[in-house]
């Protein structure tokens, strides 16, 4: 299934609370395409999974909306699956059962199900781990699970919030590799938020640079790169440069920044 | 050839230790319980209370004797079902209005510190308001039983319930889980550590509240025959009600709370506590 297009319009969020209110997110406006790959990058505390819970309905917006093929998105659906900075698997159920965790709830018959569980666990190389428990599990296998739980659910968009954040760097480089070729064979349109900009100009065929709280968006950048990618290549390098030069503006422009990855 | 019967004794051996090793947490605690009588049956010896303090042997007699008269069993028996039932009500009103305090987060607020009270609340003290309702009855002894355990089973379920991490609840509904499929797929099984400890908080409360109610009034139960064998008073026999009171607590929290809980905690690779 081709992945859906997204329009993110004039979209803000603020949070309220006794001891005022905060802004996470203003006036962003972005037009994905279909099956595009989009990384978001930005310093912490921008907004960017803000703009993912947005997307996937877990949270509504204070002003503006999200369309997904010219239609408004109102709460939470598995049309938009999100993968978690920590994984966010579930314990009790070991890796069938949290690949399959969807599927049951969406009623699929336990057939389609077994099929379905086992083909995406071919997909991220786990079938030998099928009944293995969460934490028996790698940092780089979880994430793993977590893709296939979510891709299980042949979702049309994509949505991973910093999923590769807490990895080492040799896992993570590895984990972008399965990500491109997921990406490829199953043709969801994708939104990657990273704090890593290297991350980003490996990934994304566009690089939308947010700014820090509240979040807007300061420039889009065009990454024409061929895949598949890695942090060597010239159209990917140039990427990085030039994504840095505006975070860097960022930077110079707000002094209370946390510290960031460049 | 030499070697042959060696390692076959090793083999044995092993398999024997591995025997021994499956029981060896219950060596101190065996070795306590041998020390307590040992300690007890001195005290006895040295005679200080005289008649008012019966040693090991006379309190084993005096429960020789209610066992072969039947009377302890069927104190046991009606002593666990008034347990079983009550506790089961209490469990299931607890786990409801457990739910409602969490769900309805001012609702919870407003209520809590009333619950929290209610849990404080002696439940001796409901005792003369549910005779003056239900009179000398079973109803009576079920009612202390539950309105003892139900409030501390709420607040402590509630408390295993906001456990939850948030992110679950998050993944859960993305992938399109709600209302009560998200409850019965996501926060019990989450918080499922959490609610067998809560359990065995309820189940502590209902067990005292209703060994208590029994005490002021009841014609057959544990209570009951701790306090005819004190009007005769056959102080060896109210010794070993007493012993078998505390012998029913220490197997029920072993068997049906400690062990559901190791196995809750395996389960998600935590470190059972022994």
């Amino acid at each position: 299934m081709k992945g859906a297009d997204l329009k993110l319009v004039m979209l803000g969020k603020r949070f309220g609370g006794n001891a005022g209110q905060t802004e996470a997110l203003r006036d962003v406006n972005l037009e994905i395409r279909g099956g595009e790959f989009v990384t978001i990058v930005g310093p912490s505390g921008c907004g960017k999974s803000t703009l993912l819970s947005l997307v996937a309905g877990l949270e509504e917006p204070t002003t503006g909306w999200v369309a997904m093929d010219g239609h408004r998105v109102h709460g939470p659906g598995a049309d938009r699956i999100v993968v978690f900075q920590d994984a966010a698997l579930f314990p009790w159920l070991d890796v069938t059962g949290n690949v399959e965790f969807g599927l049951r709830v969406a009623g699929v018959p336990r057939k389609d199900r077994q099929q379905r569980v086992l083909e995406h666990l071919e997909m991220v190389q786990l079938e030998k781990f099928a009944h293995a428990r969460v934490h028996e599990l790698s940092g780089g296998m979880k994430q793993r699970v977590a893709l296939a739980r979510a891709l299980v659910l042949r979702p049309r968009v994509l949505l991973m919030d910093e999923p590769f954040a807490a990895l080492d760097v040799q896992i993570r480089e590895e984990m972008q590799s399965v990500v491109q070729d997921l990406w490829v064979r199953s043709g969801t349109t994708t939104l990657f938020v990273t704090h890593d900009v290297r991350e980003a100009a490996v990934l994304g065929d566009r690089i939308v640079v947010l700014s820090h709280r509240p979040g807007t968006v300061s420039a889009i950048l065009e990454n024409g790169a061929r895949r598949p990618r890695t942090l060597n290549d010239v159209g990917v390098a140039e990427a990085i440069r030039r994504s840095n030069e505006i975070l860097k503006a960022e930077v110079q422009w707000s002094s209370n920044q946390p510290k960031m990855q460049l | 050839m030499v070697e042959q019967p060696a390692q076959d004794a090793a083999v044995k051996r092993r398999r024997e230790r591995s025997l021994a090793w499956e029981f060896r947490h219950l060596i101190p605690m065996v070795a306590i319980a041998i020390s307590a009588i040992a300690i007890w049956e001195l005290i006895f010896r040295s005679g200080v209370w005289g008649f008012l303090f019966p040693g090991p042997s006379q309190v084993a007699r005096a429960l020789v004797d209610f066992w072969n008269s039947t009377r302890l069993v069927r104190a046991i028996v009606a002593t666990l079902r008034r347990l079983a039932v009550g506790f089961l009500i209490s469990l299931v009103l607890g786990a409801l209005l457990a739910f409602l305090m969490v769900r309805f987060t001012t609702f919870g607020k407003g209520i809590q510190p009333y619950i929290l009270g209610l849990q404080i609340f002696p439940s001796i003290a409901w005792v003369p308001l549910s005779l003056i309702w239900f009179g000398f009855s079973e109803t009576t002894l079920l009612f202390v039983t539950i309105i003892g355990s139900v409030f501390g089973v709420s607040i402590s379920f509630a408390d295993a319930l906001r456990t939850v991490p948030p992110v679950y609840l998050q993944a859960a509904r993305n992938m399109g889980s709600d209302g009560m499929d998200l409850i019965l797929r996501v926060t019990v099984p989450a918080a499922l550590p959490h609610l067998i400890s809560a359990a065995k908080v309820g189940w502590s409360f209902a067990w005292r509240s209703l060994i208590g109610a029994e005490i002021i009034f009841a014609t057959v139960g544990l209570g009951f025959l701790l306090n005819a064998s004190a009007s005769v008073p056959d102080i060896a026999g109210v010794m070993g009600v007493m012993l078998v009171i505390l012998v029913i607590g220490i197997v029920v929290d072993q068997l049906a709370f400690t062990k559901t809980q190791e196995w809750a905690s395996r389960r998600r690779g935590l470190r059972p506590r022994r």
